[in-house]
C-alpha cells in the first residue's frame, strides 16, 4: 500500500498501450465503415479524410440496387445454409462414433480427416472443376454447395468428435440397457445433451462457407456467383468503385461481426480447443 | 445390431462424401498430371509421364512464385506471433479488465479474408491510401507518394502481408492469452519472490510454458499462410508483373487463364505432397514436445 506511486504509474502506462494498441487495431475497419458512408463522390478525395463530411447511405442504395449484388448475397446464404446442415448431417453420427467407439478404424479415420484439411483449396478445386463439369453441375448452387461442404466435413467431424469426447460411455451404455438402440442412444440421449457443440459446429460450417472464395471463383460464372465473387469484381466492371465497394464490403462482414460479438467466447473456444489443450 | 456394424454404418456417410469429393479429385489430379491435357476438352489427353513435373521444377516462375509463398508465409507468421504475443502479454497484464479489450480483438476473427484485404488495398492503394498520408503527416515519409506499397516490384509481397497480420493476430492474441491464463501463478509468483525480473521470467518461465501452444499456433497459422489465395487475390491479382503471385495462385492462373489442365495439375500434386510432408512433420514435432 505504501508503494502506491509508482505502482500506479506502470498500471497507467499499461492501460494506456493496451488501449492504444486495441484502438489502433479497430481502426482500420472504422475507416472502411467510414469510407461506406461517405458520399460517392467524396471516397476517393485527395488528400483522403477519415471521417465523412456527411453522412449518407447513398453507397448502400447503390449495392442493393446494383445487378447480380442482391442475387449474389441469396445465393451466399442458400449455399452457406445448405452446406452446414449437409455437412452436420454426414459429420454428426462420424464424429460420435469416433469419440465413443474409438478403435483403429476411428482413429484412422479422424486423421484422414485431419490429413485433408492439409489440402490446398486449389489441388481441391482444379480436379473439382473437372468433375462438376462432368456431372452438369457447374455454376450451380448444388455443385458449390458439394465443393463447400467437402472442405466443411472435415472440420464439423474434427469439432463434432471434439464435444463427443465430453460424454461418458456409461451414459450411452444406460440408455441401451433401458432398451435404446445403438442409433437410438445417439439420437435421443446423447445428440439432445450437445445443443451448444452442434451450435457451434454449425456456425463455423456457416462462417466457412459464407466466407469462401476459391471454389465460388472456380466453379460459378454466371447464376450461382457469390457475394465474395461479386464483390471482388467491383474492382474490373466498375473501374474502381470504392464506395459502393466499401459499402457491400461492410454489409458482407458486419453479419459476421455480430455473430462473432454475441457468441465471442464460443468463438474463441472454438477456435482454440486443440491449441491450448494441447 | 452389432458394433462393428453399427461403426461402419455411422462412418459409412461421411467416408463415401469424403470419398467422392477429396479422395477420387486428389486421384483424378495426379492423374491428370501425367497427360497433356487442356481444359476446354480434358477428354483429348496425351501421355506425358513426368513431363509436367520436370517443367514445374524448372519452371522459372514457379519456382519464384513457390520462394515467394515461403517469404510471405515467414513474414506475415513472424508478425502474428510479435504482435499476437505482445497483445496477449498485455492482456494478461491488465488481467480481468482486459474483457473488453479482448472482445475487441475477437471481432475480426470471423471476418473474410476477401473484406481483409479489399480494406488493406484501400489502406495502401496510391494516391488515395490513407495510411501514407498518416505516415507523412507524422514525418515519417517526406510525401504521401513516397512508398508505392501495391505497385513496387520489391515489396509489394510484403505488403499484401499486412491484411494477413491484421486479420489472424487476433487469433494469435486470444491462444496465447489463453495460454498465458494457464499457466500456474504459484511458478511466476516462485520466481518473483526469488527476484528475478519481469524479462527473465518471461524468457525462463513464461516462454517455455507457452511452447506447446505457440507450436499449434505456428502449424495451424503456418498451414494457412502458404496456402493463401484470396487475400492476396483482391489486393493485386498476383501483380505487378507476378510480383506477388504465390503458388496457390500461379496454379489458379495455369488453369484458368492458360488452360494447362496437365501443368497445373502437376504444380498442385507438388504443393499437395509438401503441404502434407510439412503438415506430418510439423505434428510429429509438436506431438513429440507435447508428449515429452
Amino acid at each position: 500500500m505504501t508503494s502506491r506511486g509508482p505502482h500506479d504509474l506502470g498500471k497507467t502506462i499499461i492501460n494506456a498501450g493496451a488501449l492504444l494498441l486495441v484502438l489502433s487495431y479497430a481502426l482500420p475497419y472504422v475507416y472502411l465503415v467510414s469510407t461506406a458512408l461517405k458520399p460517392a463522390a467524396d471516397v476517393q478525395q485527395i488528400p483522403p479524410s477519415f471521417f465523412p463530411n456527411r453522412v449518407t447511405l447513398e453507397n448502400f442504395a447503390t449495392v442493393v440496387t446494383t445487378a447480380g449484388l442482391p442475387q449474389a448475397f441469396l445465393n451466399s446464404a442458400v449455399v452457406a445454409v445448405l452446406t452446414t446442415l449437409l455437412s452436420l448431417l454426414i459429420a454428426v453420427p462420424a464424429a460420435y462414433v469416433s469419440a465413443l467407439y474409438r478403435r483403429r478404424l476411428t482413429v484412422l479415420f479422424l486423421l484422414f480427416a485431419l490429413v485433408t484439411r492439409m489440402v490446398p483449396a486449389v489441388s481441391l478445386g482444379v480436379p473439382l472443376f473437372q468433375i462438376m463439369k462432368t456431372l452438369g453441375l457447374l455454376d450451380t448452387t448444388l455443385g458449390l454447395v458439394l465443393a463447400h461442404t467437402s472442405a466443411a466435413v472435415p472440420l464439423a467431424l474434427l469439432l463434432m468428435s471434439a464435444f463427443f469426447e465430453s460424454i461418458p460411455k456409461e451414459l450411452e451404455e444406460a440408455a441401451r440397457m433401458d432398451g435404446c438402440t445403438r442409433f437410438g442412444a445417439f439420437l435421443h440421449i446423447v445428440l439432445p445433451l450437445m445443443p451448444s457443440g452442434l451450435a457451434i459446429t454449425a456456425l463455423f460450417s456457416f462462417i466457412a462457407s459464407w466466407n469462401e472464395f476459391l471454389f465460388a471463383l472456380l466453379l460459378t460464372s454466371q447464376n450461382g456467383k457469390t457475394a465474395p465473387i461479386v464483390i471482388a469484381e467491383f474492382n474490373s466492371v466498375y473501374g474502381l468503385a470504392w464506395g459502393p465497394m466499401t459499402a457491400a464490403a461492410v454489409l458482407y462482414s458486419l453479419p459476421v461481426i455480430l455473430v462473432t460479438l454475441i457468441l465471442q467466447k464460443q468463438i474463441v473456444g472454438g477456435l482454440t480447443f486443440g491449441a491450448v489443450k494441447g | 445390431m452389432g458394433e462393428r456394424r453399427f461403426v461402419l454404418l455411422m462412418l459409412m456417410p461421411a467416408a463415401l462424401f469424403l470419398g467422392f469429393l477429396v479422395s477420387y479429385p486428389v486421384a483424378l489430379l495426379v492423374y491428370n498430371s501425367f497427360f497433356e491435357v487442356s481444359l476446354i476438352d480434358p477428354s483429348s489427353r496425351v501421355w506425358v509421364g513426368l513431363a509436367n513435373y520436370v517443367d514445374a521444377l524448372t519452371s522459372k516462375r514457379i519456382l519464384e512464385s513457390a520462394l515467394r509463398t515461403l517469404k510471405y508465409s515467414a513474414f506475415a507468421l513472424f508478425f502474428e506471433l510479435l504482435f499476437g504475443l505482445g497483445a496477449a502479454l498485455l492482456f494478461a497484464a491488465i488481467a480481468k479488465r482486459s474483457q473488453w479489450h479482448r472482445t475487441i480483438f475477437a471481432l475480426p476473427l470471423m471476418i473474410s479474408p476477401i473484406v481483409a484485404g479489399l480494406l488493406w488495398r484501400f489502406l495502401l492503394v496510391g494516391n488515395i491510401g490513407i495510411l501514407n498520408y498518416g505516415l507523412a503527416a507524422l514525418g515519417v515519409i517526406p510525401d504521401p507518394g513516397a512508398i508505392k506499397w501495391l505497385s513496387d516490384t520489391d515489396i509489394v509481397i510484403y505488403s499484401v502481408a499486412a491484411a494477413d497480420i491484421w486479420l489472424t493476430t487476433s487469433f494469435v492474441a486470444l491462444v496465447s492469452y489463453a495460454g498465458l491464463t494457464n499457466i500456474p501463478q504459484d511458478v511466476l509468483e516462485a520466481a518473483r519472490i526469488d527476484g528475478t525480473n519481469a524479462v527473465t521470467r518471461f524468457w525462463y518461465v513464461t516462454l517455455p510454458m507457452l511452447r506447446p501452444v505457440l507450436a499449434v499456433v505456428v502449424v495451424v497459422r503456418g498451414i494457412d499462410a502458404l496456402k493463401t489465395f484470396d487475400l492476396i487475390w483482391i489486393q493485386t491479382q498476383g501483380g505487378p508483373r507476378q510480383a506477388s503471385e504465390v503458388l496457390s495462385m500461379n496454379i489458379y492462373q495455369r488453369m484458368v487463364r492458360y488452360g494447362d489442365l496437365g501443368q497445373a495439375s502437376a504444380t498442385a500434386t507438388l504443393f499437395l505432397v509438401f503441404m502434407i510432408g510439412l503438415a506430418g512433420l510439423a505434428y510429429w514435432k509438436v506431438w513429440r514436445t507435447g508428449n515429452d
